[in-house]
């Protein structure tokens, strides 16, 4: 899908009006609005959920995540994060799967979880992620990007050896270390929320390398100096971004540092 | 650090752009000679009775420099010959007074002024003064050509050289910080203010650059709070995950002259351009076996043959 939507934006590219009348690039140059006052009936979304072709994974209420039972399809090479074996999915990964109808939520009786469930679980914002970073994932995981959570490790073992300076409570080893890593996610300018690679296909959880970029959710004061520069310390010269999420549009810039050279 | 988007020349009538003019006619020099002539012409300049430009007349050979030097908007005037009239405005009065020290001001009452009376009065007139002449201050003695930015929607635009010869690069908005600066209405401060800066930047081919001014503490009544303020740089661009790269200020359309738009590489395009190597890899193994066939059939041909 995000193969196919470069491809018609590398079309776009191409027919771009030599004077640049469209201004300089407008990543959002036209608003699609479907028609409404068609008669004809639109085609609704082609997401038919197929359940032959859907993962299936269960709600564990106290790791706040969802544990794979079974996997269908290759989202999960880019997807989740593994456990001692085991994939979990995150709220913003469960919401984005089961959307596309590559994923069934189950709870811990094995009935599904309909689509309003996870939305409320997202919305709640206690499971670390917000509506706002839910767009905001959603906008780049459907652009083919690979997008965790910034500070979870995409893979841990299950012996108890943890590469982060977190204790975690091993009830049952496999997705209860996402109880404390839920609370790191922040949604406001203090510090990044996604860690985000670009589109990869020799992408590998065991040693993803380091990210392109890491992406902070901004919601409050577009623009604050000090806060920047606090933020850009800390992270070791991986480049920030920024994002901005109105009504369901979000906006990506970056705030570099420059230095206008001195003339001669 | 980001690095910076090159500077656009324009072209002169032999087709060849203006890089090579402005090269040999560095700004600092420009502006040098420009303050050795005004200061031994006493060049003054007479202030508008409500604070705002101030107007000067000179003689040719400094009208030429200024020109050159792009300060002030020369004032057609159809009756002098010998002298030639200029509005300029505060920061460019105080710049030249305060910076350069090569002109004199009087008031519209012929009052001499000095550079704390002048200061006093461009303050009272326009409360963000001190941050406006700061950041006019900061980008001129770096050389760069600063103008008024207002017909897009920002307070300067910055050239690499002169306008005429160059386009201007970014678009300046100026945010003070500190509560030296009191209850100002600055720029940014929500969302579809920073957007509406960014698009109205793009639009016409700039980037937007913020010149954050703080301090330390100091007193904005006089201008020697000028040695206390502190600039900061940052430009503001929008990323397109579409396209994996950062938009700058050009439209989308390739450069002829080969000008920076800076992509980095999506993984995508990156494996585009493995598969393509794979392809013409692939191309020579294939000639290859067409070559080696012919001289294999070739010589089968000649021992038959013989």
């Amino acid at each position: 899908m995000a193969g196919a939507s470069n491809a018609g934006n590398r079309r776009r590219r191409s027919r771009a009006p030599a004077g640049g009348a469209t201004g300089a690039g407008n990543d959002d140059a036209e608003e699609h609005h479907l028609n409404p006052f068609l008669d004809a009936a639109p085609s609704t979304s082609s997401r038919i959920q197929f359940r032959d072709v859907a993962s299936r994974a269960r709600w564990v209420e106290e790791a706040g995540a969802a544990e794979v039972v079974e996997g269908k399809g290759k989202l999960w090479l880019t997807t989740g994060v593994t456990r001692g074996g085991k994939l979990c999915y995150n709220v913003e990964e469960i919401g984005f799967l089961v959307e596309r109808g590559a994923m069934i939520l189950l709870s811990d009786k094995d009935e599904t979880i309909g689509i309003e469930g996870i939305y409320e679980k997202i919305a709640g914002g206690k499971y670390g992620c917000s509506w706002d970073a839910f767009q905001a994932y959603k906008h780049l995981k459907s652009l083919g990007y690979i997008v965790g959570r910034y500070g979870v490790p995409w893979t841990l073992k299950n012996s108890g050896v943890v590469h982060t300076d977190q204790s975690f409570n091993k009830v049952d080893g496999t997705c209860s270390d996402r109880t404390k890593s839920l609370k790191e996610m922040h949604i406001d300018r203090l510090s990044p929320s996604f860690e985000v690679y670009v589109p990869n296909s020799k992408f590998k959880k065991s040693s993803p390398g380091a990210p392109n970029f890491l992406l902070c959710v901004l919601r409050n004061k577009p623009f604050l100096r000090v806060e920047l520069e606090r933020l850009e310390n800390n992270f070791g010269g991986i480049p920030l971004k920024y994002c901005h999420v109105d009504h369901g549009r979000v906006s990506f810039l970056s705030f570099d540092e420059v230095a206008l050279p001195s003339l001669p | 650090m980001m690095d910076l988007p090159g500077p656009r020349w324009k072209k002169g009538k032999d087709a060849k752009d203006f890089a090579a003019v402005a090269a040999a006619k560095p700004m600092s020099r420009i502006v040098a000679k420009l303050q050795a002539s005004l200061k031994d012409s006493e060049a003054m300049a007479i202030l508008s009775g409500d604070g705002g430009d101030a107007i000067l007349a000179i003689g040719r050979k400094q009208a030429k420099l200024l020109n050159r030097a792009a300060f002030g908007r020369h004032i057609e005037n159809a009756g002098e010959e010998e002298r030639q009239w200029f509005q300029l405005r505060p920061e460019e009065v105080f710049f030249l007074c305060h910076a350069l020290k090569c002109i004199s001001v009087q008031s519209e009452n012929k009052k001499q002024m000095d550079e704390a009376q002048l200061w006093d009065l461009f303050t009272s007139t326009s409360e963000p003064f001190p941050e406006m002449y700061k950041a006019y201050q900061h980008l001129r003695l770096k050389n760069w050509v600063v103008k008024s930015g207002l017909q897009y929607g920002a307070d300067f635009v910055a050239y690499r050289h002169h306008p005429a010869l160059v386009h201007s690069e970014f678009a300046v908005i100026i945010v003070p910080e500190g509560k030296e600066f009191g209850s100002r209405c600055g720029r940014l401060q929500v969302w579809s203010d920073l957007l509406c800066a960014l698009r109205a930047s793009g639009s016409v081919a700039k980037t937007l650059l913020v010149l954050t001014i703080s301090t330390k503490g100091c007193d904005l009544a006089s201008s020697d709070c000028l040695g206390q303020l502190i600039v900061h740089e940052r430009a503001i661009t929008r990323w397109i995950p579409q396209q994996c790269r950062e938009q700058h200020d050009k439209p989308q359309r390739e450069e002829a002259n080969g000008d920076v738009q800076i992509q980095k590489p999506c993984s995508e395009d990156a494996s585009k351009e493995e598969r393509e190597e794979t392809r013409e890899g692939v191309a020579f193994s294939y000639w290859g076996v067409i070559l080696s066939f012919t001289i294999l059939s070739s010589l089968l041909v000649y021992k038959l043959k013989f």
